[in-house]
């Protein structure tokens, strides 16, 4: 099986950045750290 | 166990070839089965933190906890497959190594925010609050990854319904096992219990996403624990006052760490089933039946700790009660398969997350319905015997210096709670093994 990625295709990092669904658990575990932050 | 992938007992297939109504309602009957063993083991898993009563702060106890989880993270996948089967695993989706990490950091956090907010509210206010992840990700997998689209409205009533009256259950087991402490600071601490159940409930965002994809949950959790242990040591270090005085309180400690390690070793089992549930039967149905940890939880502190001992007769009727409420709640989900027409949903997520991220088309499909894409065998090699050989020689090194417990332990019902989850342990992962070759 064929696992290579065309090389004009963006990298995996970028893809990931671009991807929705990426921000949101990083915008959750931001604001949790916050939260810790403020409680303890 | 054979760790070689039998390339003559995996045939390259797709979801049209084999995605029979037969084979899907086998793979989604072994992940609730799996969501059900994982409820078990995690269970199980508050037992050995049970004989630990040093004084230590509770940071250093999660801690100490995350370093038998990383151990054991390690140790099984190299056991069970290969690390040559998990870097293969790797290559196919790199970047889900990303968001191993990612889901791994929150855990970390939302664990650390459950000690604060139990100090705060107590438990029978905090896990309730926490305990509502399984609502939150269920939204995300309805939201994100296609689960319960399709579904006809019996499906939509059962699990909605069922994870309601877990959470209605678990919220009566929460009051009735509680120790009422007394709330020192009730904003914060409901804050950091809700923090935990929205930073645990996303926690399955990454992890639908890995299994959609096709990648195996043994490839998964090595980069999970990654993130986790390495968040908790942050929060370790930053809670203690520097890396000095954690190590002074590690040290101090040493004696009770072996039972704190093996309570994250008997965690990762239960945690690797919940792993494999979210990817055969969804975050909607794996979630839930996970969540049954809490009756095991009660079942080893009543029966083998002695707690509720003459405790009075409405905290009891609270325990049955919820016992009940929850356990119905697991048989609803239970019973609400997932139809043909929902899996097409799931499938065409999968598809998108596919092509998203260039992933190979059969490598996805055929891990979808839990079979291996290629021919290739792994076997096992020196490092994974290294690996394995490391992490027991840890563990047989903290269990040489470990004192025995100063609790009074009835150990008839310990042993036989402990052959009827062992039991359980047998039956899932044989289950899971003909059924996938822990796909």
């Amino acid at each position: 099986m064929d696992v290579r990625r065309d090389s004009a295709s963006p990298s995996w990092i970028s893809l990931v950045l671009r991807d929705v669904q990426f921000w949101v658990p990083v915008v959750v575990l931001a604001a949790g750290l916050l939260v810790l932050r403020w409680i303890s | 166990m054979n760790a070689t992938v039998a390339a003559e007992e995996t045939r390259p297939a797709s979801l049209d070839a084999a995605g029979d109504a037969r084979r899907l309602r086998t793979l989604q009957t072994v992940g609730m089965i799996c969501g059900l063993t994982a409820g078990a083991w995690l269970g199980a898993a508050e037992a050995p933190t049970k004989l630990v009563n040093s004084g230590l702060s509770p940071v250093v106890v999660s801690l100490a906890m995350v370093v038998g989880v990383f151990l054991a993270r390690w140790s099984l996948p190299a056991l069970i497959q290969g690390t040559s089967y998990i870097a293969a695993d790797l290559r196919q989706a790199p970047h889900l190594i990303v968001w191993a990490i990612l889901a791994g950091c929150l855990w970390a956090v939302a664990n650390t925010l459950t000690i604060f907010a139990v100090r705060d509210v107590g438990l029978s206010i905090a896990f309730p609050l926490w305990n509502s992840n399984s609502l939150l990700g269920i939204l995300w997998g309805i939201l994100f990854f296609g689960e319960l689209r399709g579904a006809d409205w019996r499906r939509w009533a059962g699990v909605i319904g069922g994870a309601l009256l877990m959470f209605g259950g678990a919220t009566a087991l929460a009051i009735a096992s509680s120790a009422q402490s007394a709330s020192v600071d009730a904003l914060r601490g409901v804050a950091a219990a809700l923090a935990a159940g929205v930073m645990w409930g996303t926690m399955y965002i990454p992890y639908r996403k890995a299994y959609l994809t096709g990648m195996n949950p043994l490839s998964f959790i090595t980069f999970f624990t990654v993130g986790e242990l390495g968040m908790m040591s942050v929060l370790a270090i930053a809670f203690s006052g520097g890396v000095a005085p954690l190590v002074h309180q590690l040290s101090a400690a040493r004696h009770v760490l072996f039972w704190l390690l093996a309570g994250g070793v008997v965690w990762v089992v239960g945690d690797l089933f919940q792993q494999y549930a979210v990817k055969y039967a969804g975050i909607t149905r794996g979630i839930p039946l996970s969540n049954t940890n809490q009756l095991w939880g009660l079942l080893w502190g009543v029966l083998v700790f002695g707690e509720l001992r003459g405790g009075p007769h409405d905290v009891l009727v609270k325990v049955i009660v919820g016992s009940v409420v929850m356990a119905l709640g697991a048989g609803v989900i239970a019973l609400s398969s997932v139809s043909r027409a929902e899996h097409a949903r799931w499938r065409g997520a999968a598809l998108r997350e596919g092509a998203r991220y260039g992933v190979d088309a059969g490598y996805t499909e055929a891990r979808a319905i839990g079979r291996e894409p290629g021919t290739i065998e792994y076997r096992r090699t020196w490092i994974d015997w290294l690996v394995v050989a490391a992490a027991s020689a840890t563990l047989v090194g903290f269990a040489a210096t470990a004192e025995a417990p100063q609790i009074a332990v009835h150990w008839k019902w310990a042993t036989a709670l402990a052959i009827v989850t062992l039991a359980v342990l047998a039956g899932c992962a044989l289950a899971l093994w003909r059924t996938t070759r822990f796909s």
